[in-house]
């Protein structure tokens, strides 16, 4: 039998989370429902794993790149082509610094901001399950059940207080 | 009522002390509305104009079109002599503008960092105009500085790429060093501007219709508030809050040193740096000011969203930072007058009674003392259109104050035989072109962006409540973490 995607929908965090729970009682394990909603709920708050981001792995690599193009403009271009004035050192260690400093921070901007793309794959332009209703501050619940189930699972999210419980299909954006 | 007396007083004593009374609720925090609702005033916002929005606009679009480009692209073809730079004076009004628009770029950062990473939850319905305003100020400060480049194709020396010789730009200068600060603080503070604004972006996205919804669906990149993408999303803004605050000071102490690291009267300070730090947020808050009020007076629903409290707290913010200003300038100005330098002495006192003296005391009756004399004061405070009169007041002591650093602090040095007094010529075109500019592309971005950032402000509201002690009801506030 080939599993549904439902979709429930919730005014609140205390019903959504409680339905959330409840679902895990039920067999639906965490990697087969996912929630979205219009503000940046905690996973402690709806009571789900916490979720994985190599966000700031890719930060601190990018950060890491940077210092050290940093110190290849710094301390490497000049012996690339000697330039020396009288008394006056090749490669300074104070003005140094400052390269180093704009060059790390830099990357390590550009690298976050990659970062975001990377793990969320973004952009991201396929059909994908949505209902405009989650950017109306409504909770969206999404998950996999069997199909002759589907009837059990919507009474229940009922129970639980969700305003509508329906199969939902990817959609454009 | 009657009005009876009592063992420690009458009752109407004590009715007239609860009316001064700050009732909570009148705060956006705890007048929360529910996110639909919120979206949709927003949107109209955005969707709202009326005819004379297009006029300004036209007016405006005018003002680039000659006083930028036309007169820019006659400068181009003319050369630097169209301009009033000259000897002595060989930095003129383009990097006044440089300066000027860099410090305007400072108070977007500002807010939406420091404020972020401190947790002051008055800063959330407005972070996106102040970050806004750093990104358009930015791009005024670099065109100023192409300006001043002259042969702006050539540019491309500054790069960090070697030339036909295979010689590399030289990185102990602080021009270069100017370059590569400012282009990190460009593309991090757009970033930053672009991150928080994805939701907001998908809610549009979801209310549009037309042109508006492919615009909305293409910037929005496909966001739809999974747990994952807030997760990735929330870790991002805050390594960005938390690495462009450093990045926002160095910018600014890095373009003090264009002018610090030269052995001139009035320029060779070190305490330069931190001061045009706070020069810059200074010019920032005061911008940040005339914008909400302007936004406040002309867009639809501004009013639920940008309150009383905001402009007391942005008030209070710009009294500190004038403050801390008028010290850093008293610093920088009694080492230089104690120094005894004879022509640091000449510089002092030609600045005092010089030809140039009514910018000097109006640069400190601006900066300092009119902010000093009226915003302790919470009914100025809370008087917008008052507030943006001190804010338009300290952006034009800042202005004055970046002019007196830079042609006019040329002007007098140690060769007397050089003196001459900087006269702009076709800068005052340009100024007046990157002026509009920058109001053009804010006009513009008003009907295209949500200005208001509507997840965090209802974020903001769910985790704010009242509690009641005693009698009053007290304000509580927890966290999304």
């Amino acid at each position: 039998m080939s599993d549904t995607t439902l979709m429930a929908l919730f005014e609140d965090i205390d019903p959504a989370s409680e339905a959330i729970d409840k679902l895990h009682e039920m067999g639906v394990t965490d990697d087969r429902l996912n929630v979205i909603s219009g503000v940046p709920f905690t996973h402690k708050m709806l009571g789900r794993p916490h979720p994985w981001t190599n966000v700031a792995r890719i930060a601190l690599g990018g950060a890491a790149a940077g210092f050290l193009v940093g110190i290849f403009l710094n301390f490497g271009t000049p012996h690339l082509y000697d330039v020396r004035v009288g008394g006056q050192v090749l490669t300074p260690i104070p003005p140094g610094l400052i390269i180093i400093f704009e060059m790390t921070f830099l990357f390590a901007l550009l690298s976050t901001f990659l970062g975001v793309f990377l793990d969320s794959f973004f952009p991201n332009y396929r059909p994908m399950e949505y209902v405009p209703e989650i950017s109306d501050g409504k909770i969206g619940i999404f998950f996999k059940v069997p199909q002759d189930e589907q009837q059990k699972f919507t009474e229940i999210m009922n129970q639980m207080g969700a305003e509508s419980v329906q199969p939902n299909e990817a959609r454009q954006l | 009522m009657a009005v009876t007396s009592g063992y420690l007083g009458s009752e109407k004593a004590n009715a007239e002390h609860h009316e001064e009374e700050h009732d909570p609720r009148e705060s956006l925090m705890y007048d929360p509305r529910p996110r639909g609702e919120m979206n949709a005033m927003v949107m109209e916002s955005m969707h709202t104009t009326s005819w004379k929005f297009w006029v300004v606009l036209g007016v405006l679009a005018f003002l680039v079109a000659t006083c930028f480009f036309y007169a820019w692209g006659y400068m181009i073809a003319e050369g630097l002599g169209v301009a009033g730079v000259n000897r002595p004076a060989y930095w003129g009004v383009f990097l006044v503008n440089t300066v000027f628009w860099i410090g305007i770029s400072h108070a977007g950062t500002f807010i939406s960092a420091i404020l972020r990473v401190m947790k002051a939850e008055f800063r959330r319905p407005f972070t996106r105009a102040a970050e806004l305003m750093t990104t358009f100020g930015l791009i005024q400060a670099g065109a100023s500085i192409f300006m001043h480049l002259g042969r702006v194709w050539l540019a491309y020396w500054m790069f960090p790429i070697p030339n036909e010789r295979q010689l590399w730009p030289n990185f102990h200068s602080p021009l270069m060093w100017d370059l590569l600060a400012i282009t990190t603080y460009v593309l991090g503070s757009t970033m930053y501007l672009f991150l928080p604004l994805i939701p907001d972006l998908a809610m549009a996205r979801d209310r549009s219709t037309g042109w508006r919804k492919t615009f909305y669906r293409i910037l929005a990149l496909g966001f739809r508030g999974t747990e994952g993408e807030w997760r990735h999303l929330t870790t991002a803004m805050n390594i960005f809050a938390f690495a462009i605050i450093p990045v926002m000071f160095s910018v600014h102490t890095i373009v003090s040193w264009d002018f610090a690291m030269a052995s001139r009267p009035g320029w060779s300070s070190t305490v330069f740096g931190p001061y045009f730090v706070l020069g810059a947020l200074h010019s920032g808050m005061g911008a940040v000011a005339i914008v909400l009020v302007i936004m406040r007076a002309t867009m639809k629903h501004m009013d639920y969203f940008i309150r009383k409290e905001h402009f007391d707290a942005l008030g209070k913010l710009m009294m500190i930072v004038s403050f801390t200003y008028a010290y850093f300038f008293f610093n920088d100005y009694i080492v230089q007058w104690y120094g005894g330098d004879k022509w640091t002495d000449t510089l002092l006192h030609w600045l005092e009674e010089g030809p140039m003296a009514w910018m000097f005391y109006q640069m400190i009756a601006f900066n300092i003392v009119i902010p000093f004399l009226t915003l302790w004061n919470k009914r100025v405070r809370t008087t917008p259109w008052l507030l943006a009169l001190i804010g338009g007041l300290i952006n034009v002591g800042m202005y004055w104050e970046r002019y007196i650093i830079v042609p006019v602090m040329l002007s007098i040095n140690r060769m007397p035989f050089t003196w001459r007094l900087y006269e702009p010529g076709i800068e005052i075109y340009l100024t007046i072109g990157t002026f509009a500019m920058f109001l053009l592309f804010y006009m513009i971005a008003s009907r295209l962006i949500p200005l208001i950032p509507v997840w965090e402000v209802q974020e903001g509201q769910m985790v704010h409540s009242l509690r009641k002690v005693g009698k009053a009801h007290v304000p509580t506030v927890s966290e999304f973490e």
